[in-house]
């Protein structure tokens, strides 16, 4: 409430900043994993026969790399920046004050990273091999500790640990439950598209023999992967919120038996995807000769869609909150919903840029929504409120704002009761209905009608934030 | 009872006696002998061109096509035709992964349909079709049919508002054809209106013929393609044999293809977390119909069509899509009466205006 609103028709403003963030995934993950393939490739060139051949090949590699990673993941990378500050404002801030030099420090490794990777590429027919080696194994080192910052702050969203608002301990905050079983899935996930990329590129060398020969070096790097990451998602799984786990195994029963069953979904999806690029890399393992460019893209697009199971999962897995219980979706602070007369306030009273509406009216309504709501709904496209809310009558909506977070997926409401009549007949209205907020109030409590207790202009005459 | 000798040419060609590959392989053909069909199985050769990737596509409709299976037998361990919306309000909110499950149906369904589209457009400007592939083609459309018909069957049996009611506009255009419109709408529906009967005609038509019918023409085919082989477009024929390149269809081809097929059931898992299939309130047949109410999108050219024909003409627009399936059959005999030194450039034409006239039919009923 502090903070204008970023209100996306149909999209909002959620998924705008997933769209995002599964695209950069990926591009980050590979443009280390993929560092890590050409430091491996430079050092198992100079001990083959056709080494020269290889390392022609490791250019053609090293080309679309670096295309790839610099040019869309610079572009995705910035993307997240500008959405995350406009979408969610107050636990942006948190997060920077909380780690800036944890930041800051990424950002000099990002620099450091792009400059070696441009000194490595642009020096290829000018540095001597062993300067080639030293640059693409610094290349990873660098770029994996951008990770490892990375990681700490990510996983600080959904496991905090010890750290709170009252005892903000940096350091139990950074390596929280979460932080190494996260560090370590990342890092073997990133292993495993610099193999997968490389089956791209290996698959439009013409030469059979050859072409084998890279494609057998390259699924290695599914390997590891494949068999500590079921592991790993185990340790990942017992340090996720107990509130977590309940939805998923809940979400498993359909819509009726969940509260939030599209978390399962993209349980499922991450799970799936990742089982299937283990048994076509094993096919591709099988048959090294029969590749082809349109099978090995469609692995690669595999662990696309396994990201994108993933990030929804990891980023509903915070539900309702955006940093688990420290901050809600709908930039609520935790410690402020436990204070009565904090939530009773109206709520208009704490924001700092609505415009002055009339009290009760449907733009009251909309406010409301925007503020309180747009963060995760739109009003008739992704997670739409439309839909939601189809069968609400005005004051079925008034009383169910008071339980909605007993559901453990929605936070609480905050404001008075003008604003859930507010709010329940602009949803209403959203429908088709046609019901006013004061008619609702009369409907559930006729003997305080607000024309009696309020005064219009009354609630939008609190003192406003500059 | 005796057994049957092995041919010399499997016996130099099975693995050695003592493996077990090589015991198990002795083991059957003794019994079977069906070595020459093995045989010619495992010399068959795909060619490789720039167009190779349009043969891939008969492949992923097949695929498609497996998933309908196996979804499919899935829900019908809960579907209860008698208890239609009932049961799938079931599967959707009480039986584990059921949602899930009926949404991999629906837009494996929806994706077998568009890529069946691919493949006869892409089989026909290939001209895959031409002499001796004429039974070929022939099945292939019989099989785009049966399709539209298992999508047709399928979108009535969850007995919602939207099924129920797309369901009576697309009887009632049945009823307007000349002659046996009536009777066969009322064959159809087993009655003057879309009732329950009518989900048991849909049922058993969807679960037991259909399948039976399309697995059959599947296997007639697929014969047809192991006879004769993969055709060879024009471009790639006339090159010199020393230039022409192959690829053995099994092991190497099926091999290559797989991962396509994994990457699409990621897509079809992806797809039903995205987007999983609503289940609309239960159909009332006393109601009024749901505003804005369409026939799925793989039927929207042939409705936007009918649009242009009111009244009295109505008559005409279903002549007209009569004689399209009509067309569509008659392909390879039309081609060969054309013509030698035009036919290719005449073909493609038609293709062309076919292809884009689907297109645009389907989104101006979609948008209208």
């Amino acid at each position: 409430m502090n903070y204008p609103v970023w209100d996306i028709p149909f999209l909002g403003n959620g998924l705008i900043v997933a769209i995002i963030a599964i695209i950069h995934i990926l591009i980050s993950h590979l443009a280390i994993g993929g560092g890590a393939f050409l430091f491996v490739a430079e050092l198992w060139s100079n001990r083959q026969s056709n080494g020269g051949k290889i390392r022609e090949w490791l250019h053609d590699y090293a080309t679309y790399f670096l295309v790839y990673t610099t040019v869309f993941g610079a572009v995705t990378g910035v993307g997240i920046w500008f959405a995350i500050q406009l979408a969610n404002a107050e636990a942006t801030s948190l997060l920077i004050h909380q780690f800036v030099f944890a930041w800051a420090t990424e950002w000099v490794m990002f620099l450091a990273e792009l400059t070696i990777l441009y000194l490595y590429y642009y020096g290829w027919r000018k540095n001597s091999r062993s300067i080639q080696t030293f640059l693409a194994g610094a290349y990873f080192v660098i770029s994996w500790f951008s990770l490892f910052i990375i990681n700490g702050i990510l996983t600080f969203m959904l496991t905090p640990g010890s750290w709170s608002l009252a005892k903000p301990d940096i350091f139990a905050g950074f390596f929280n439950p979460g932080f190494l079983p996260s560090l370590l899935i990342r890092s073997l996930f990133m292993f495993l598209l610099g193999g997968l990329f490389s089956l791209i590129i290996a698959s439009r060398v013409s030469e059979d023999d050859f072409r084998e020969k890279i494609i057998n070096f390259s699924v290695k790097w599914v390997i590891p992967a494949a068999i500590f990451i079921p592991f790993l998602l185990l340790w990942y799984w017992s340090t996720l919120p107990e509130n977590t786990v309940t939805l998923v195994k809940e979400g498993i029963r359909g819509i009726g038996g969940g509260r939030l069953e599209a978390i399962t979904r993209y349980f499922w999806l991450a799970i799936t995807s990742g089982v299937l690029i283990v048994i076509g890399t094993a096919i591709v393992a099988i048959r090294p000769k029969v590749v082809s460019i349109a099978g090995m893209i469609g692995l690669f697009m595999i662990a696309q869609f396994g990201v994108m199971g993933a990030e929804f999962f990891r980023e509903m897995a915070r539900k309702p909150y955006v940093i688990y219980d420290v901050l809600y979706s709908n930039s609520l602070w935790k410690q402020n919903s436990l204070n009565t007369d904090y939530m009773k306030t109206p709520y208009l009273e704490k924001a700092a840029w609505e415009p002055g509406i009339e009290p009760l009216s449907r733009e009251h309504g909309e406010w409301l929504f925007r503020l309180q709501c747009a963060s995760c709904h739109t009003r008739n496209g992704y997670r739409s409120i439309v839909s939601r809310t189809e069968n609400w009558s005005g004051e079925f909506g008034y009383r169910w704002f008071l339980t909605m977070h007993e559901s453990g997926v929605m936070p609480p409401f905050q404001g008075d009761d003008y604003d859930r009549a507010a709010l329940s007949a602009y949803l209403v209205s959203l429908n088709g209905g046609f019901i006013t907020a004061d008619e609702i109030l009369k409907k559930v409590e006729p003997e305080q009608s607000p024309a009696d207790t309020l005064s219009l202009g009354e609630m939008s005459s609190g003192e406003k934030q500059p | 009872m005796t057994y049957y000798s092995i041919l010399p040419d499997a016996e130099s060609r099975l693995h050695d006696h003592s493996k077990l590959f090589g015991k198990v392989s002795r083991y059957i053909l003794r019994r079977y002998p069906v070595w020459p069909m093995i045989d010619h199985l495992a010399n068959k050769v795909v060619p490789v061109h720039k167009h190779s990737v349009w043969y891939n596509i008969g492949g992923i409709a097949l695929f498609f096509f497996s998933v309908q299976i196996i979804t499919g037998v899935l829900l019908m361990i809960y579907y209860r035709p008698g208890l239609p919306w009932d049961s799938i309000q079931r599967i959707v909110m009480e039986v584990p992964f059921g949602n899930m499950i009926r949404s991999i149906h629906h837009w494996s369904a929806n994706l077998m349909v568009f890529t069946l589209f691919v493949h006869m457009f892409s089989t026909f400007f290939m001209k895959a079709y031409r002499r001796p592939r004429e039974f070929t083609w022939l099945v292939g459309a019989v099989l785009m049919g049966m399709t539209l018909i298992f999508g047709f069957s399928g979108y009535l049996l969850p007995w919602d508002d939207l099924s129920f009611f797309a369901t009576r506009v697309g009887m009632s255009e049945i009823e307007k054809a000349p002659l046996i419109g009536m009777w066969l709408a009322d064959i159809v529906r087993g009655g003057s209106d879309v009732t329950i009967d009518t989900i048991g005609r849909f049922y058993v038509l969807h679960v037991m013929v259909l399948p039976l019918l399309t697995l059959a023409a599947i296997g007639v085919h697929l014969f047809f393609i192991q006879v004769q082989g993969v055709s060879e477009p024009d471009s790639f024929a006339s090159l010199p044999e020393s230039r022409k390149r192959y690829r053995k269809y099994f092991t190497e081809f099926i091999f290559a293809e797989i991962p396509v097929w994994l990457f699409l059931g990621v897509l079809l898992v992806a797809l039903s977390a995205a987007f999983p299939r609503e289940l609309m309130p239960e159909a009332d047949p006393f109601s009024s119909a749901p505003e804005g109410i369409k026939p799925e999108w793989y039927f929207l050219a042939q409705y936007q069509l009918l649009k242009f024909f009111p009244g009295k003409l109505e008559m005409v627009g279903l002549i007209l899509l009569l004689l399209l399936p009509l067309g569509i059959l008659v392909v390879p005999f039309i081609d060969r009466a054309i013509p030698a030194n035009s036919r290719g450039r005449l073909v493609n034409r038609i293709g062309i205006i076919a292809l884009l006239g689907l297109i645009v039919y389907t989104l101006w009923g979609w948008l209208s």
